[in-house]
């Protein structure tokens, strides 16, 4: 039993030292489609351009940028799912794609791709112009429960339920207004036509501005830029918001192109010299790379972690 | 009225059943949320209800077709001239994205390269194959039909337009990609 | 941040922008390159029979936006090319209906009724010179008040106007576009419901793509290029191919009348077509303020209203309007010319594009990405900078500059530009149609946007057969989004009314506003029939 185990063992280093060594040679062979699932222009799509910038120059591969948008990343996840898997084919997604998106959608499971590595996280807040003259939260609770109705805007429909459920806890309703990604919210609070909304990070410059403030952590640790911003669970909400930024091949994709495009990706966004690297941190509180096993699991617990959040938010 | 066409009635007539099939069928077989829709306790807009105002315009827009423009003086003929148009030209058209869309990997199958096309579609001078030959048929297509016949310096002509064409696009700029080496 | 702040970070952003190269030790900046050869390319496709501006924009955007990419950086060099182009088109339009009685642009038809007389008679110089002058005149009044009331129109709306409000504002837009472009209010409504349920195929909040019939191309929706594209230019090429194959005649060379005599323009001819020139300024920037209504019928009153005080005034030896009257064409040119500046005043301040050159800066706009032109554009911030701000005042920057060369170079540029219409129409036509999908292609890099294209222009070729306007088609297309967006907002914030479009003074106001345009043009049309 034990020189079984010491034999598979043995193999499995071998495995691992023949994927490292494949990586390291991999080249890809012919042009590869990078899917990006966000609108052109904006924060995510800048990320994967400048990513693919630099992986052509630092490793002569040719990258080709393509916007598949639409449907919270499903769409994108769906056409990356059927390409060829042999690295010339990756998509720039949210892990709340394969996760809730994904689980909410009914449209398949998480295995339907092949996870690269994060690049990014959020930071993700509840947001209101600082002449709303909340402080926290707790304030804008009071304010609801004082009869005042408050328009929460929201960009994705996990982050629906989310709103739904701080009212649902603290035995208020929210008038929950669904908006066209994060540049929207902050318009819809400028402009007055919400109250409250979320923010991934893109409030960084106005909260440090004074313009914005942030009035809770959506996140499961403090907020970079308001670290005394209560934490949701403050308020009687057990669910948080960790999305982060990650890239995915096809269902099936060749080990040796997953760990050489994951490799080339980490060493990118994590080296303080390249763009993409200032750009994250900037504008997502810093790079983030989990590969491998670790993203695997995190995606597979945000899938299932889906359903609780959707029956909280149904009662 | 000058009663030589009736094309206001007849599309009028069109346009009210396709709204209809629309509103009855279409709309609400082909979304999942119908007008409104109860989620977390809060009614919201279903994804029936935009499509539908949409059909609203097209219904709207058939019905003053048929009751009140219908006997306007100025209505254009709309006939088999029109669908003989459509039916050459357009149809040369397709053909000619169809040679455009598979003569690479055609040409790579045939010539029994070891390599398929989709990894060739960024070499010389497999990615030029598809975008010159579709695209001198195109432009040649159109040219003889309105001349009413092929002449072998139109058709060279042709080429020559669509070469400038394709190297405005390749040249100057790498990251461009001609059709159709972006999704092979 | 006070304003005169904005307008000068404006002007630096196009003049101190990323640096072309620099002539005698001043940089010239790529933005002003970028205006230049819009301006350029302009003349060029206006003077060309066959070819307009909205046909150059289309093709040169997805080129344009590779070159410069997706950043912020990119909007002032490419918009700036559009303006250029818009700016260009429309004073090469009147070359070929002085020269040769055929209008470059639509827009153009009215030049030809007293230019082509005046060339005839051996003024061709002259009357082109009154063209570009009464133009250049036209379009640098609409600008300034573009400039001057966009700003504040998009400030008031940010104000006043809640969700429910911009909800009824859009549907307002939307009947009127319907009502008044096309002739009548039937085809508008349809052409506007095609835009509509083109653009909600694949969209929605739900995460099943309604309307895809379970296809995953369809499951995307259809690209904005393809739609915009594919009605705007393909159905035209279309069209053009079809009537020419119907003559199966090519465009013959044209000749051209010697000149004779004098061909410049005096103090004194100014002078006398200033109150021409003003009067058909006024009509053009008050009809292009309105979204939808285009410069052929600023074109038709300016020409109405400058014959009603010509017949008055004129001495009796002097040509009537239609006989080659210098007044007719500065009637003419100056109402049509003057209709694109205002139009912007829509887009910018509430983002509802009025004509074809306005849908293609929003195309640019949203391909690009960083500038969402509607009223959070005009934020006066006090501490941080508004680049969406600056960018504005960079394009209004970009038109007077434009402007500019219109004064300058325009004239002499646009005379040279007769041999245009020696291009064989139907050699050049199947070719845009070769470059047009080839844009498309670049832009969006999958087979499927072609074909979407084509069946677009298949639509806007039978749109254009029963005499239905495209462009309600592609404006609905823009807005339908951010309507059904805006509706689903303004119910949801307003906690579930179903009423909320006319519980809320000014959304009723709207509303009725939008049926009474469809019914009060409805009957005059009947009664017109």
């Amino acid at each position: 039993m034990k020189m079984i185990l010491r034999a598979a063992a043995a193999a499995a280093g071998l495995a691992v030292l023949a994927t490292g060594a494949l990586a390291a040679d991999w080249t890809p062979p012919g042009p590869i489609k990078l899917m990006i699932a966000f609108r052109a222009g904006g924060g995510a799509d800048t990320q994967a351009r400048l990513i693919a910038e630099e992986l052509e120059a630092r490793h002569g591969w040719k990258i080709i940028p393509e916007q598949v948008t639409g449907k919270g990343g499903l769409n994108a996840a769906k056409a990356i799912s059927g390409e060829n898997p042999d690295g010339t084919a990756i998509a720039m997604i949210v892990t709340e794609t394969l996760g809730y998106n994904l689980r909410a959608a009914n449209a398949g499971s998480p295995d339907m791709v092949t996870p690269l590595t994060t690049t990014a996280g959020s930071q993700m807040a509840v947001v209101a112009l600082t002449s709303a003259g909340y402080k926290t939260l707790a304030d804008v609770i009071a304010a609801a429960k004082g009869g005042t109705a408050i328009r929460f805007g929201v960009m994705s429909p996990s982050l629906a339920d989310l709103a739904y459920v701080i009212g649902k806890e603290n035995g208020i309703e929210f008038n929950i207004v669904s908006v066209k990604g994060g540049k929207a919210v902050m318009n819809g609070l400028t402009a007055g036509d919400i109250d409250v909304g979320f923010g991934a990070g893109i409030q960084a410059k106005a909260v440090s501005a004074g313009d914005m403030v942030e009035l809770a952590s959506v996140k499961s640790e403090p907020l970079a830029n308001s670290p005394d911003a209560p934490m949701l669970t403050e308020f009687g909400v057990e669910f948080y918001n960790d999305t982060m930024f990650m890239l995915a091949g096809p269902k099936g994709m060749d080990p040796a192109a997953r760990a050489a495009i994951s490799a080339a990706i980490q060493d990118i966004v994590n080296d303080p010299n390249s763009k993409a690297n200032q750009f994250i941190a900037k504008g997502f509180g810093g790079a983030v790379t989990i590969s491998g096993d670790e993203l695997d699991a995190i995606i597979a617990k945000a899938y299932s972690d889906a359903d609780a959040l959707m029956a909280a938010s149904a009662e | 009225m000058s009663g030589s066409t009736r094309s206001n009635f007849i599309l009028g007539l069109v346009l009210v059943a396709f709204s209809a099939v629309l509103l009855f069928v279409w709309i609400p077989l082909d979304t999942d949320t119908g007008y409104i829709e109860k989620v977390r306790r809060q009614v919201t807009v279903g994804d029936a209800a935009a499509p539908s105002i949409a059909a609203l315009f097209l219904l709207t827009g058939g019905l003053l077709l048929i009751f009140v423009e219908r006997a306007r003086a100025d209505q254009p003929a709309f006939g088999r001239r029109h669908l003989v148009f459509v039916l050459s030209f357009v149809g040369w058209t397709v053909l000619s994205l169809l040679v455009m869309r598979y003569a690479g990997p055609a040409l790579v199958a045939v010539l029994g390269m070891d390599m398929e096309y989709r990894l060739l579609r960024d070499t010389l001078p497999w990615k030029y194959v598809g975008f010159l030959i579709g695209g001198t048929m195109l432009i040649s297509g159109g040219i003889s039909m309105v001349e009413g016949r092929v002449r072998p310096q139109r058709v060279l002509l042709s080429l020559v337009i669509t070469t400038v064409m394709m190297l405005i696009y390749d040249v100057p700029f790498e990251d461009l990609l001609l059709p159709p080496n972006g999704d092979v | 941040m006070g304003t005169l702040d904005y307008i000068w970070l404006g002007i630096l952003a196009v003049f101190q922008g990323p640096e072309l190269f620099s002539m005698f030790g001043l940089p010239i900046s790529v933005t002003i390159a970028m205006v230049l050869a819009g301006f350029l390319t302009g003349i060029m496709v206006g003077a060309t029979p066959g070819l307009a501006g909205p046909v150059a924009m289309a093709i040169a955007l997805p080129i344009l936006i590779s070159v410069f990419g997706y950043t912020p950086d990119a909007l002032l060099p490419v918009m700036g090319f559009l303006i250029g182009v818009m700016k260009g088109a429309t004073i090469g339009g009147a070359v070929p209906a002085i020269l040769f009685n055929t209008p470059g642009t639509p827009d153009a038809f009215m030049t030809t009724l007293d230019g082509h007389p005046l060339a005839r008679a051996g003024k061709a110089g002259k009357a082109l010179r009154i063209a570009h002058f009464s133009s250049a005149s036209g379009d640098t009044f609409s600008d300034i008040v573009l400039i001057i009331c966009a700003p504040f129109l998009a400030i008031l709306v940010e104000r006043y106007l809640d969700l429910p409000e911009k909800t009824a504002l859009l549907i307002l837009s939307l009947s009127f576009i319907a009502a008044v472009v096309g002739g009548s209010p039937a085809k508008g409504l349809i052409s506007t419901g095609l835009g509509l349920l083109a653009v909600y195929v694949g969209t929605g909040e739900d995460f099943y793509p309604r309307l895809s019939m379970g296809s995953t191309q369809l499951a995307q929706g259809f690209p904005i290029a393809t739609a915009v594209l594919g009605v705007l230019i393909i159905g035209a090429v279309l069209k053009e191919l079809d009537d020419l194959w119907r003559k199966k005649r090519e465009v013959g060379t044209v000749a051209a009348s010697a000149d004779q005599g004098d061909q410049r323009l005096h103090g004194a001819d100014i002078r006398r077509l200033f109150p021409y020139i003003a009067r058909s300024a006024l009509i053009g920037t008050a009809i292009g303020a309105l979204p939808g209504i285009g410069s052929t019928l600023a074109a038709t009153l300016g020409y109405t209203v400058g014959r009603a005080r010509y017949q008055k005034r004129k001495a009796p030896q002097d040509p009537a309007f239609g006989e080659g009257a210098p007044e007719g064409i500065a009637s003419t040119e100056a109402a049509n010319s003057s209709v694109s500046g205002a139009n912007l005043i829509p887009v910018l301040s509430l983002g509802i594009p009025g004509n074809a050159a306005a849908v293609f800066l929003i195309l640019a706009a949203d391909s690009i990405g960083g500038f969402n032109p509607g009223p959070s554009v005009f934020r006066f911030t006090a501490d941080t900078v508004n680049p969406e701000l600056v960018v504005a005042f960079g394009l209004f920057t970009t038109m007077m500059l434009a402007n500019a060369l219109n004064w300058t170079i325009g004239g002499l540029f646009m005379r040279s530009m007769g041999v245009m219409i020696r291009i064989p129409k139907h050699i050049l036509l199947p070719s845009v149609l070769l470059l047009t999908l080839a844009a498309i292609y670049v832009q969006e890099t999958r087979m499927e946007a072609i074909w979407f294209a084509l069946v677009f222009g298949v639509l806007g070729y039978v749109m254009r057969a029963l005499a239905i306007s495209p462009l309600p088609f592609v404006i609905a297309f823009i807005l339908g989004g951010n309507l059904e967006a805006t509706a689903r907002q303004a119910f949801a914030a307003t906690g579930g009314d179903p009423w909320f479009l006319f519980t809320n003074p000014l959304a009723a106001v709207f509303m009725a506003a939008s049926v009474a345009v469809i019914v009060f043009t409805a009957r005059n049309r009947k009664a017109a029939a």
